[in-house]
């Protein structure tokens, strides 16, 4: 019950988190965002970012001036930089380390960029920078776990976690 | 300023179609939301709104058939599902016609020199305008 209060609790959405991005990245590359650069850059209308926008400027997260021209408050800046930076770790571990597709590691790394937890991404930063610098131990880990199961076809019968719990059989439907 | 080619206009039109619609789904959703003692005026307010705005769409979708092109139309909307004070509702629709508004401002602002069609963005540039006047006044307590 707890983990959903917290997942409802979460600051953004994944919308609003897109949002945000997208006013950064706009930032970023021509110095200026608005309204309908964002609606251009995430293919929805006009219409559409006012709308999501509205929250994100009731909790302060989003500046509009008179100009109409958006920036990203403070704190709106540093839940971008958070949400980036838990991406790119998320897509790293996914591709560098369970071996997944890029493109796909990419799309799920963006899936969940705004609901990991800062202790959860602080640790999967620990543990990437842990292989970065020992590379050998790290290719070693990963090496056995490749032996382990050489073509992703998990043994449920075999494997001591799915005979307690019958993960795979959750996992493949 | 260069003249867009009738491929970006026809792109910049349909952006326009989709946003027009998109606010007609919107104003038919929230002249079904909204609640209160007001109601009854507010849903008048609001079904003027949505028949408003799907006869722009027409409008639109004509003037990119006259271009010589077929209108194309991608929409994605999704409304909740709860009930919306008179304020909110009127909110709601003053935010997607102000959006609509600077759509056509946006798109004067490109066409410069093509007088027939700056003539017809400056007559649907008046027409918001006036949408977006009446909702202000609405909304002003």
């Amino acid at each position: 019950m707890d983990t959903w209060k917290e997942f409802d609790q979460n600051v953004v959405s994944h919308s609003a988190a897109h949002h945000l991005m997208a006013v950064d990245d706009l930032i970023q590359r021509l110095g200026y965002a608005r309204v309908s650069d964002v609606a251009r850059g995430l293919s929805i209308t006009r219409g559409s970012v006012s709308i999501s926008l509205q929250p994100l400027k009731k909790a302060g997260l989003v500046v509009q001036d008179e100009n109409r021209h958006l920036r990203l408050s403070e704190r709106g800046q540093t839940l971008v930089d958070a949400i980036k930076a838990k991406r790119h770790l998320a897509q790293r571990l996914f591709a560098e380390v369970l071996g997944v597709d890029p493109e796909q590691a990419e799309i799920d790394a963006c899936k969940m960029e705004h609901l990991v937890s800062k202790d959860t991404a602080r640790r999967l930063s620990s543990f990437l920078g842990f292989l970065e610098a020992n590379p050998s131990i790290g290719r070693k880990l990963l090496a056995a776990w490749r032996e382990y199961d050489q073509n992703n076809e998990h043994d449920a019968d075999s494997c001591p976690i799915c005979k307690a719990e019958r993960i795979a059989d959750s996992i493949t439907p | 300023m260069p003249t867009l080619s009738t491929e970006e206009i026809t792109h910049e039109l349909n952006r326009i179609f989709a946003e027009e619609v998109e606010a007609a789904l919107r104003y038919l959703h929230l002249a079904s939301a909204v609640r209160g003692l007001d109601r009854l005026v507010v849903e008048r307010v609001l079904k003027e709104g949505f028949a408003n705005t799907i006869h722009h769409a027409g409008v639109i979708a004509r003037k990119i058939r006259a271009l010589g092109q077929v209108p194309r139309l991608q929409v994605n909307l999704s409304c909740p599902g709860e009930p919306l004070s008179a304020r909110e509702a009127l909110g709601t629709a003053l935010t997607v016609e102000e959006a609509a508004l600077e759509g056509y401002q946006e798109l004067l602002s490109r066409v410069e020199g093509d007088v027939p069609l700056e003539e017809f963005i400056r007559s649907q540039i008046a027409t918001e305008s006036e949408h977006v006047a009446q909702l202000k006044e609405l909304l002003t307590e």
